[in-house]
């Protein structure tokens, strides 16, 4: 992937860090659970606004790669997750 | 909490019996507290029930200027890059459908996303 291997290089740019939160968010959108799905997305878009104003290269290589090792985390739980579905959904997907 | 529960209950079980204001001036506080609270509209009517209040505050804002069929994400209505990776992926599960990347990169504004929803086939 272009984007990993550049981020491997240096400070990773603006399309990157965009990638990252793409990916993230699209990881959390198959999670069959509405709890986990809610948080992941809930999570990175608080993570990334808090992060927005770093300037400093090292804090933001090393938040780029914490995003990227959760996200191989999440992709892993998604799948996991997926195995185990239960039956009966939250209450929150059902349309009233 | 317990006490005044169980003055309560003791007075309701007076006025079955007595059928008149009651004599015991202890109580007095609480009757007037349940008069108020449950026969008396004066209090109840005076305000606005919040969610309404939220929902026409919220139909007031959606029909601000700002928001027209050429709003341009960035410059119009003063979203950064993040809020337009959002607002993309919020557009995708409405339509139901994955945008790539390299496309989504590309919708800056309202008409770009209408003209590029409308010319793809899998949109639902």
């Amino acid at each position: 992937m272009a984007a990993a291997a550049a981020a491997a290089r240096g400070v990773p740019k603006r399309s990157e860090v965009l990638w990252l939160f793409r990916s993230l968010l699209r990881t959390a959108r198959q999670f069959s659970d509405y709890n986990i799905r809610e948080y992941t997305k809930r999570r990175t878009i608080d993570g990334f606004r808090l992060n927005r104003t770093l300037s400093d290269p090292d804090s933001i290589t090393s938040a780029f790669s914490d995003g990227k090792a959760q996200l191989e985390v999440a992709k892993r739980q998604s799948i996991i997750y997926s195995l185990y579905t239960p039956k009966v959904k939250s209450i929150m997907e059902l349309k009233s | 909490m317990a006490a005044v529960g169980s003055a309560l209950l003791k007075h309701l079980r007076l006025r079955v019996q007595v059928q008149a204001v009651p004599r015991n001036p202890s109580y007095a506080l609480s009757f007037s507290a349940i008069r108020r609270r449950f026969f008396s509209e004066d209090v109840r009517g005076s305000f606005l029930d919040k969610s309404e209040v939220a929902d026409r505050v919220i139909s007031v804002v959606k029909n601000f200027q700002k928001v027209t069929p050429n709003a341009n994400f960035q410059s119009d209505l003063g979203l950064d890059s993040l809020d337009t990776v959002e607002i993309v992926m919020a557009l995708e599960e409405e339509f139901g459908f994955e945008i790539p990347d390299n496309e989504a990169d590309k919708i800056n504004s309202i008409n770009l996303a209408v003209d590029f929803i409308a010319s793809h086939p899998q949109a639902k």
